[in-house]
């Protein structure tokens, strides 16, 4: 009988108490597996989202998150230059504001954004046509997102008034839109609404007509260019501009803004590691103590010490991998779960997830499963290798 | 091989307590030839089950020399004398000590699976034993399934597995009542006539008058020894 079939048989030996075992370590092994993937899920995540809008560089005023900083002044001059910078394929400039739309009795928010895409801007359209910077059309174009859409019962075609709410204590004459397209934005909140037009229906709209800002201009960088020597290359033609590609995006939110929920899956992990660990050093030391006899007993039949404290590992192996197995669907269930409850909280985009799958999160998990397993047996290993045989027999038979 | 199996000269073993050290065995010098049969008989806390657990390479004696098949026991790393108790001593306990979650067969097979033993060889000395002990019937019931009797034949059996030199009993009927227990000393006669050398731990005098050579212990030291005629 190999080591494993005969440390099979021993836990299967009490069923009641294996099954609470393995139950335990499901239970915290799916937390862990949870952190794991809360640790770099919001990375990986923001990766993919920055990704998938197309576009790899960003420009602002000043190094301040997008949105968050003053504006780029004279954007159209910006704009021309960067266009010329080797590796740009084309720049889009856009500006955000809020803007109202009336329904029935009361008025719903919208983000209103200006930007003018010459081939497609930071959204995917769904529906419909891009709103292009030359259109002269009247009354101009808009792209709303669905929850728009789906809220004000809007269809391509169909027009769309919106009143600007873009600069403080304005009041601007409401102004009537017709819908282009209806697109999906990466960064929109679950219940956010969200209408693009171009910046002169924009600012049209916000009534600063003679303003030439742009809160940011997104690139897109040609096929085959390296992001981070166009980035060098900005910096050198203005200087007076903050440029940063996805990559260093990415790690600017990984060094600030998430790291909050890295600190936390750090913290419960090593507790839900902890607990895991007591667990099953419990269960083995006192499976180990009820046992004392028939292990002295083993090894006056010739079973070697390093036979028996082998079983004590198979056995935490295991307890732990048949856990640890269980955890891994028990996980992907609560992290759904969790998920779902964490986006809807306010300023969360809906396409952002905080649990993610990688496979380094796999093979960490698995990693910090064996560390648990090793270390959890030692106490009892130790019990089973210090074990007098000759006084465990006589105790035994006395006791 | 020639020579003893055994050879004790003035073994001692002392435990260290809290009150002071207690000698357990005191100055034994004893021998024991192939396919002897010896009974060390004596009241409880004599020593005799330290002795044997001694003689058994379970427990090194605190002076004097311990030779098994000539080699000095105290001298050999734990993993050699675990090879040796596996292949060359077999051990029955009072308390059975079989494992709950094995089967009678199983539990024969275990010390041959250890001793590295094959599959097909296996096979046919665990039937063989289990024929031997009389419970070829009873193979696939475990110890819970069993009596006392039968799970000490089990127990001698398992014992057996690894074709030892020395069978070592202690106490092996004081779980069992008489008529069983007769059953079962009469076992350990079979064992012996058929080449084994057993050591029997007891305090029971008719089981130990069974030997042909009896040590009688007292206090930790051999009182005297009787040999049958």
């Amino acid at each position: 009988m190999s080591p494993l079939a005969f440390a099979l048989r021993g836990i299967v030996r009490q069923p009641g108490r294996a099954i609470l075992g393995i139950a335990g370590i499901a239970a915290t092994g799916a937390l862990l597996f949870d952190m794991l993937m809360l640790s770099q899920g919001l990375v990986i995540s923001m990766e993919r989202l920055l990704a998938g809008v197309g576009f790899d560089i960003r420009v602002t005023a000043t190094q301040a998150s997008p949105m968050a900083g003053p504006a780029i002044p004279n954007a159209t001059g910006a704009v021309a230059v960067l266009e010329k910078v080797p590796g740009v394929e084309h720049v889009v400039p856009i500006r955000v504001g809020q803007a109202l739309v009336d329904i029935d009795n009361h008025s719903d928010q919208v983000t209103f954004m200006g930007a003018n895409a010459a081939a497609h801007g930071p959204w995917t359209l769904v529906e419909g046509r891009e709103v292009r910077p030359e259109d002269s059309a009247n009354p101009p174009g808009v792209i709303v997102n669905r929850n728009l859409a789906n809220r004000h019962g809007l269809a391509v075609g169909g027009n769309l008034t919106l009143r600007g709410d873009c600069i403080d204590n304005s009041s601007v004459p409401p102004t009537v839109f017709r819908v282009e397209g209806i697109a999906d934005f990466p960064f929109d909140q679950s219940l956010q609404l969200t209408a693009v037009t171009t910046l002169r229906s924009f600012a049209h709209a916000c009534g600063d007509v003679n303003a030439d800002e742009a809160d940011m201009l997104m690139l897109a960088s040609s096929p085959g260019a390296d992001p981070a020597v166009v980035v060098e290359a900005i910096r050198g033609v203005r200087p007076d501009l903050t440029a940063v590609t996805n990559e260093e995006l990415v790690a600017r939110f990984q060094q600030v803004e998430f790291s909050y929920f890295r600190q936390i899956s750090f913290v419960l992990a090593t507790i839900t590691m902890f607990f895991g660990l007591l667990l099953i050093t419990v269960l083995l030391s006192v499976s180990t103590n009820q046992r004392l006899g028939e292990i002295a007993a083993l090894r006056a039949l010739g079973f070697s010490r390093a036979r028996m404290v082998s079983d004590v590992l198979w056995r935490s192996t295991l307890l732990v991998g048949t856990g640890g197995l269980i955890a891994l669907p028990l996980g992907v269930v609560l992290a759904t779960w969790l998920d779902r409850l964490l986006q809807t909280m306010p300023g969360i985009p809906a396409n952002l997830r905080f649990f993610v799958f990688a496979p380094r999160t796999l093979v960490v998990y698995v990693a910090l499963l064996t560390v648990t397993t090793a270390v959890a047996a030692i106490y009892p290993m130790q019990t089973v290798a210090r074990l007098p045989i000759s006084s465990t027999l006589r105790s035994e038979v006395i006791g | 091989m020639t020579g003893p199996i055994v050879e004790a000269r003035g073994i001692s073993r002392v435990f260290p307590m809290p009150a002071g050290p207690v000698t357990a065995v005191h100055d034994v010098s004893i021998r024991i030839d192939h396919a002897e049969y010896l009974a060390i008989w004596g009241p409880s806390g004599c020593g005799k089950s330290t002795l044997l657990h001694m003689l058994g390479c379970v427990d090194t004696p605190s002076s004097g020399s311990l030779l098994f098949e000539n080699r000095d026991v105290s001298a050999l790393p734990d993993a050699e004398r675990s090879d040796m108790r596996l292949k060359k001593i077999g051990f029955v306990f009072q308390r059975f000590f079989l494992l709950p979650m094995l089967s009678a067969w199983e539990n024969v097979e275990l010390p041959q699976a250890e001793a590295g033993v094959g599959r097909e060889a296996r096979r046919r000395r665990t039937a063989e034993l289990l024929e031997y002990v009389g419970l070829s019937h009873r193979t696939h019931h475990r110890p819970s399934q069993l009596s006392g009797g039968e799970m000490q034949r089990v127990a001698v059996a398992r014992a057996l597995a690894n074709n030892p030199v020395l069978l070592l009993a202690d106490e092996p009927t004081g779980e069992l009542d008489r008529a069983t227990g007769e059953q079962i000393a009469e076992l350990f006669d079979r064992v012996q006539r058929d080449g084994t050398a057993v050591v029997i731990v007891t305090h029971d005098q008719a089981i130990a008058s069974r030997a042909r050579r009896t040590l009688v212990m007292r206090d930790g030291r051999v009182e005297r020894e009787a040999v049958a005629t």
